[in-house]
């Protein structure tokens, strides 16, 4: 078992070459289907008195609601498509990391959570770098860049710009150091005293793949929330 | 310096990186209990509600012991 390394396969064309982490690309689409196939299947035959399936995905919805009630103080339910996805997509990802998938041999690299990419915890990161960018200036127009003009507008307005660095960065390298972090961890275990020390370390990876996942929604309605209200 | 030099100080570069993250977040994660426990002692009806918070706290302070250890990790690689 090597180190959450990944199978690369480089394309080159026209002088360039291009990387990509097919056991990545794989687990991630295999994380999408399932977010699409339970979506698909929840909404499948809707009526006034939910099925079984209904009410789980309905009891779903009103956790978004309930967090972004807490979290935002109006306008808050048009935020729930991308808050949602995000949340069902790296919980799913998540705790892919624990499926039995590394029995299935590859040249290099094995099959674990998507999220031990740093490629895809940067997608991410950025997408919530454009949603509440947009969100901000969709709410205060170019005041959203600059406040007013005198010398703690000016830094206020710099500041605001070195965040919009440093919040995508912080973003992605915990989610991804998260289960990167439990990854080694459990290849050491195994090394350690193999089948049983493991154990109690992939159950706290379990635990670990709902706070990061609620970490990371809980940061995008609070940069969301930050961008788009009005006072400063 | 020598090849094997460089790979050597990376190993010890890699130890003091996450020693020193590791105290930072260990720091961090004792204070988040402490603020817990105080809620809780003053306020036991409140302790569901606050340990979801400290949860909160504790993976955002825990995080940045893993940034040490991503350090660590590429400097082990050197």
């Amino acid at each position: 078992m090597s180190e959450a390394g990944h199978w690369i396969y480089t394309l080159s064309t026209s002088g360039h070459n291009y990387t990509f982490n097919l056991d990545t690309i794989f687990t991630m689409w295999f994380a999408m289907a399932v977010v699409i196939i339970f979506a698909l299947l929840a909404t499948r035959k809707l009526s006034l008195v939910p099925g079984k399936m209904q009410a789980v995905s309905e009891s779903i919805l009103k956790f978004f609601w309930g967090t972004l009630d807490t979290m935002m103080p109006n306008k808050n339910r048009q935020h729930v498509p991308l808050v949602a996805s995000l949340f069902l997509f790296i919980l799913t990802a998540n705790l892919m990391g624990q499926l039995p998938l590394r029995i299935i041999h590859m040249k290099t690299g094995e099959l674990a959570s998507p999220t031990n990419d740093l490629n895809v915890t940067g997608a991410l990161a950025i997408i919530v770098l454009i949603y509440y960018v947009a969100a901000g200036l969709k709410a205060k127009g170019a005041k959203f860049f600059l406040h007013e003009f005198s010398f703690t507008g000016i830094v206020m307005a710099l500041v605001e710009l070195l965040e919009m660095v440093t919040r995508p960065l912080s973003l992605a390298i915990r989610l991804f150091a998260n289960v990167f972090a439990g990854e080694i961890l459990i290849s050491i275990a195994l090394g350690l005293y193999a089948y049983f020390l493991p154990l109690p370390i992939m159950l706290f990876e379990l635990l670990v793949a709902f706070i990061q996942a609620t970490v990371f929604m809980m940061l995008t309605i609070a940069y969301i929330s930050s961008a788009s209200s009005e006072e400063h | 310096m020598i090849e094997g030099q460089i790979s050597q100080m990376a190993h010890l570069g890699a130890g003091i990186a996450i020693g020193f993250g590791a105290i930072g977040a260990g720091l961090g994660i004792g204070f988040a209990t402490k603020g817990l426990m105080d809620a809780v002692s003053r306020q036991p009806e409140v302790a569901g509600k606050a340990f979801g918070f400290f949860l909160l706290g504790a993976a955002l302070s825990e995080a940045c012991a893993l940034y040490a250890f991503v350090i660590a990790f590429q400097l082990l690689g050197k």
